[in-house]
């Protein structure tokens, strides 16, 4: 993982998570990661392409996914969720897509074009992620509704 | 048996934190004395304490093995720990009692020999230190941790490991040295202790020096993460030569106290311009050395770059030793505090060869390597375990890396290797590194560097 690329995200993730749930984010100890990896339960994913290939992954359990979207929705005056239903998918989404955005804003601003793909969700009980080539990089998020760990998987392309 | 005791209190005004001591005080440990000095075993390994008197001589058993014992029907062998730990012993007639510990090992039962048993002692686990080799008498593996109670030092005694199956070569090494101590004469047992000691010292000074060995690699890496391994071997037995002449003649002892004589083991070993822009001469020998490459683009690897001043040294040395062709270096670590600040680096004008200055501008916090140069190197927080998809290489670079790797990470450091470098290309590992004899690499020509072609 170039190191150019990891303080963009960081950085992005804690602005985020910071504003929109208006709590305290607690930044965990970066780490590597290369063989396939349990998920948490609730993932939202973002692809790059460009200069730079790869993605994004944001892991949480299933509480967190619900007690974060609630904590989003509530910051815009609306009811909160109790179950993982597409409002909750949803708002998980944006906040997948508020953090890749900024951290890409960042990274164009250092010189690095490529674009997003729109995330995807996935959701379920003892599934595993991993890609051979890649060695990923684990920002873990400690949030009051639980823990979020963004696993950053970016390369150059060859 | 075993009762837990209530420590007394000194004066009042400690009252109110010994309380609190007690309360948490979760880890009990029966605590005696080995020459003098205090020990403890946790209390769930300890099924009694014991007066052992008569045991069973048993013929052809290492020496620390007095023989076995019927405890109530049960037969049991009794080990005499201070035999094993090579500290004097005391002699006891045919009919004293020795002080002793039952403990229960896994399925066993297994008496030990003490000088004398002390007390239960109670102590909140968050107090037990990792072990410090504060005390060179005992193997650092050994001991599971050290506590303070009552102004007196536990060294606390990882039994599992001590009786484990791994002990079995220390076992036999110290068997010897235990002979001369059980064959001496009863006199006075403290005295004489010392004399037996340096007895032992000359009389199988070759057996001496292969325990030595085998404290000083496992010293190194328990201190200092260094592996004595195939790579590194050669320096090392003239190293571990010197360094024990060296000890010999200040009067100490050669194994580690501390990490800091560690790392002043390995001084020598460290390779020229380590943490630092390489100097001319380094540089111009390594460039010197460096074959000729038909391709327009030099492919570097550089794996364990710490913070980066190797790297830019070998982008400014391969840009002046191939004029005209275009370098990109992949450099890459797993310290992410070092390789963050890598990109950013700055040096002073006067720390940078003369012949590289004009690959520097200034900046607001001093001078740096020019953007085209910069752009040439890119720094990537990787621990190195997995393929990361990189092209052939020209040149590979890893001084000082491999003998910091676990055995099993140095031969995947080394497939990889194999696996990237292109026919004819140059592997330069630390000055005192060689890699594995079944590569098909050549050593190059020079004063010191360790560079290989493979053929």
């Amino acid at each position: 993982m170039r190191v150019e690329y990891i303080n963009p995200f960081v950085e992005s993730a804690y602005n985020v998570l910071t504003e929109v749930l208006q709590a305290d984010v607690e930044r965990g100890e970066l780490y590597l990661k290369s063989q396939a990896m349990p998920m948490l339960g609730v993932a939202a994913i973002v692809g790059l392409a460009g200069d730079v290939e790869g993605r994004v992954l944001f892991d949480m359990e299933l509480s967190t996914g619900i007690n974060v979207a609630s904590a989003m929705l509530a910051s815009m005056d609306m009811e909160g969720v109790t179950e993982l239903n597409d409002m909750a998918r949803a708002t998980i989404t944006e906040l997948a897509n508020m953090i890749t955005g900024q951290a890409v804003t960042k990274l164009h601003n250092l010189g690095f074009k490529f674009d997003l793909t729109p995330p995807a969700i996935f959701s379920g009980q003892n599934m595993e992620v991993s890609d051979p080539d890649f060695e990923a990089l684990i920002v873990p998020m400690g949030l009051p509704m639980g823990k979020i760990e963004i696993n950053v998987a970016v390369r150059e392309r060859a | 048996m075993a009762t837990a005791t209530v420590e007394p209190t000194g004066n009042e005004t400690e009252v109110v934190e010994d309380v609190q001591v007690q309360e948490i005080a979760d880890f009990k440990m029966v605590t005696f004395t080995l020459a003098g000095k205090d020990y403890g075993i946790d209390i769930m390994q300890v099924k009694e304490i014991a007066k052992f008197t008569r045991f069973t001589y048993v013929p052809n058993t290492p020496t620390f093995v007095r023989g076995v014992y019927n405890l109530r029907g049960d037969i049991i062998s009794i080990i005499d720990l201070r035999l094993l730990f090579n500290l004097p012993a005391q002699q006891k007639g045919e009919d004293e009692p020795e002080n002793g510990l039952i403990l229960r090992l896994e399925n066993t039962l297994l008496g030990i020999v003490v000088d004398s048993i002390d007390r239960v002692v109670s102590i909140p686990s968050s107090q037990v230190q990792p072990p410090h080799p504060i005390f060179g008498d005992i193997n650092i593996k050994y001991i599971s941790g050290v506590a303070e109670r009552d102004e007196r030092l536990y060294i606390i005694l990882d039994i599992e490991r001590v009786f484990g199956r791994e002990a079995e070569e220390e076992r036999t090494a110290i068997e010897r040295a235990s002979v001369a101590i059980s064959n001496a004469a009863t006199v006075d047992p403290v005295s004489q202790s010392a004399a037996q000691v340096e007895q032992t010292h000359d009389a199988a000074s070759a057996d001496d020096s292969a325990v030595q060995r085998s404290f000083l690699v496992e010293g190194l890496q328990a201190f200092v993460g260094f592996e004595v391994s195939p790579s590194n071997k050669d320096w090392f037995e003239n190293r571990f030569a010197s360094w024990t002449s060296e000890r010999k003649r200040a009067g100490q002892d050669a194994q580690f106290g501390n990490a800091e004589e560690a790392r002043q083991f390995l001084q020598t070993f460290t390779s020229r311009c380590t943490g630092r822009l390489w100097d001319s001469a380094y540089a111009n020998e390594v460039a010197a050395a460096l074959p000729e490459i038909a391709d327009n683009i030099v492919h570097v690897w550089n794996p364990g770059c710490a913070s980066g001043e190797e790297s830019y040294s070998l982008a400014a040395l391969i840009s002046k030793r191939y004029p005209g062709k275009q370098v990109k270096i992949w450099a890459s670590d797993n310290d992410l505090l070092k390789i963050s600040n890598a990109p950013n680096l700055v040096f002073n004008k006067s720390e940078v060869p003369a012949e590289w200055h004009d690959l520097l501008v200034e900046g607001k916090n001093g001078f740096s390597f020019a953007t085209e140069l910069k752009n040439s190197i890119l720094f990537e927080f990787s621990d190195l375990l997995t393929g990361t998809g990189l092209p052939k290489m020209d040149i590979v670079v890893t001084r000082d890396v491999l003998s910091y790797m676990k055995p099993s990470q140095q031969t995947n450091l080394f497939e990889q290797i194999d696996d990237r470098l292109k026919t004819g290309g140059v592997l330069m590992l630390g000055d005192n590194e060689v890699p594995p004899t079944e590569a098909a690499l050549t050593r190059l020509q020079t004063k010191t560097a360790a560079m290989f072609q493979l053929r």
